[in-house]
């Protein structure tokens, strides 16, 4: 059973339409990354499934429950960090976790245990007791994940997550995703405007655009249906560059040019035609070192993606 | 209702407000000037100024009719009589009016503006839950404030006006009843007219701005009852306080209604 289940949702917000008749499913265990432009719906998706908007039409399910009518037990096991980490200034790190502790039932003997944890874990444990008002925002970003965790959510919504985050802190955000998802099977979902970030971490990817769902799949899977054509470098002995040119340049549709001596750059490839190219060119006698394909990326896919649903702007 | 999870945002909300000095420093003020300074002040006043005892005398004379009668003559045990059991007594219902209704500004429009509502949105609390924290966390300290600063209040007026009155002769019955009924409905009567203003508007500032209006009645109340218009007695004191329950309760009623999580979301 999927964890989260959209069928056909539709949302507006008066007269602008959110979400057009959205329907994906996100698996027990994956990461799922939301992609989009601002306003892409992205915020209002997370706010239905939780339970904080009404759609207008179509069927949520999370957990197999309804967010509007068992609204509480679905937001006992999920979890949001929103974009900016909305902290009370006011309060401590350790009182701010203790207080979301409570506040999703977390067993009052387990509360002590685990604030300390999650501070010790996010590199805030010598800070606990320092009121978040003097915190960096890289501090904030790390406190409100670890207010995120503090009572083990199951399905994990990260808006933005990196956002204010220095190198160090971005890398254990992303081994925090890895091991949530990989080694506790818990499902976490992704949104964000780092196409690199969405395809590290993401298992699938839903592109989002004007409220609609614009694609679903793998990041691979979404290159590679954008792109079905790859280039390739292939690195021959440097004297038989131009024979190798030539021997590949007779094969339909492709275009070849030199790169630099020993280096012949091959575009317009199908992937099934690059074991052909292979053969061609040990056949021919050329001395074949190295063939490189430079497969498209997630962020080629979702340019594509965007400009072919609203055009360039 | 989880009352695990109420209890869990009315101490954090308390943590809150009293970790702000923009917010502590109404809620100190006003009980201490109302519930110490005034009452110290005036019983002393006539006696230690001579030209002061001329002037509250003509203020007396200048009482309405049923007022004054109720007294009798102008004596300074009179004077201290009518100063705490009719003039001060109805500015008391300001303090539990205006503690609930800052509490609840920060709560309902604060939280929101400091963008902290959030949040609070996506935890398990249900709607009513949430609704129920935060006027607790407005009303309790509200009533609290009310009640300790009575007993302070009393204290002070028996103590000062102890060489005057030689027993104690404070809190009458009128003052029991208005601030174990009054007080308390005076405190919901701001937090709902609060709630309902914060709901409408995003700032704490037009939060407090137009809250601030749900304190005519005690305005209201206060000049009725030195213009004569008004005399505070018990059964007037049960009187007036039920209808403030009433119409606080009319208020909390639309609020709940409109204190949806689907609603709030809205204006974050």
């Amino acid at each position: 059973m999927p964890v989260i289940s959209l069928d056909h949702v539709v949302h507006r917000y008066g007269e602008t339409v959110a979400l057009r008749d959205l329907s994906l499913a996100v698996e027990p265990g994956e990461v799922f990354s939301l992609l989009g432009h601002n306003g892409a719906g992205k915020t209002t998706t997370v706010r239905i499934i939780n339970g904080l908007l009404q759609p207008v039409s179509g069927t949520v399910r999370v957990f197999g429950r309804s967010p509007l009518t068992e609204g509480a037990e679905v937001r006992r096991r999920t979890a949001v960090l929103t974009e900016s980490p909305t902290l009370d200034d006011r309060l401590t790190a350790a009182e701010t976790l203790r207080a979301f502790a409570e506040m999703y039932d977390v067993r009052p003997a387990d509360i002590d245990g685990r604030v300390g944890a999650l501070l010790e874990e996010f590199g805030l444990a010598e800070r606990g007791t320092d009121r978040v008002g003097g915190f960096s925002r890289g501090m904030k970003q790390r406190l409100g994940l670890a207010r995120a965790l503090v009572h083990d959510p199951e399905l994990l919504f990260l808006d933005e997550p990196t956002a204010g985050l220095d190198p160090m802190a971005t890398q254990q955000l992303h081994a925090t995703v890895r091991t949530m998802s990989r080694e506790r099977g818990r499902t976490v979902v992704l949104c964000t405007h780092n196409l690199v970030e969405a395809q590290a971490l993401s298992d699938r990817v839903a592109v989002l655009g004007g409220g609609t769902l614009l694609a679903l799949g793998t990041p691979a899977e979404l290159a590679r249906r954008i792109a079905p054509r790859l280039e390739v470098s292939i690195e021959v002995e440097p004297a038989q560059t131009d024979a190798a040119a030539r021997l590949i340049a007779g094969l339909d549709g492709l275009v070849v040019s030199t790169e630099r001596a020993g280096v012949i750059r091959v575009a317009g490839i199908g992937r099934d035609r690059v074991p052909d190219v292979a053969a061609r060119l040990v056949a021919g006698g050329m001395s074949l070192y190295r063939i490189e394909p430079h497969e498209p990326s997630l962020t080629d896919a979702y340019f594509a993606l965007q400009h072919g649903e609203r055009g360039l702007s | 209702m989880n009352s695990r999870i109420i209890r869990a945002i009315v101490r954090k909300d308390l943590r809150v407000v009293r970790r702000s000095r923009a917010l502590m420093t109404p809620l100190v003020v006003l009980p201490v000037l109302l519930m110490i300074v005034f009452p110290t002040v005036f019983t002393f006043l006539p006696r230690m100024m001579g030209g002061a005892r001329e002037a509250f005398a003509e203020m007396f004379r200048n009482l309405p009719d049923p007022v004054r009668h109720q007294f009798g003559e102008f004596t300074e045990a009179t004077w201290i009589r009518v100063v705490h059991t009719q003039m001060l007594a109805p500015l008391m219902l300001l303090v539990p009016f205006m503690v609930a209704n800052v509490i609840a500004a920060d709560g309902f429009a604060g939280e929101r503006e400091r963008k902290t509502l959030e949040p609070l949105l996506y935890t398990p609390a249900t709607d009513a839950e949430l609704f129920v924290a935060k006027l607790l966390a407005a009303w309790i300290p509200a009533i609290m404030i009310a009640f300790g600063g009575a007993l302070v209040y009393a204290v002070i007026v028996n103590v000062t006006a102890w060489p005057v009155m030689h027993r104690v002769f404070f809190p009458d019955a009128t003052w029991v009843v208005m601030i174990l009924w009054m007080a308390p409905a005076f405190a919901a009567l701001g937090l709902a007219g609060m709630l309902l203003v914060s709901l409408r508007v995003r700032g704490m500032q037009e939060a407090t701005q137009l809250g601030g209006l749900f304190v005519l009645p005690v305005i209201a109340l206060v000049v009725g009852e030195v213009r004569g218009a008004v005399l505070l007695g018990p059964w007037m004191a049960v009187v007036i306080g039920t209808f403030v329950w009433m119409i606080a309760g009319v208020l909390l009623a639309i609020g709940v209604k409109r204190f949806k999580r689907t609603t709030l979301v809205g204006r974050l």
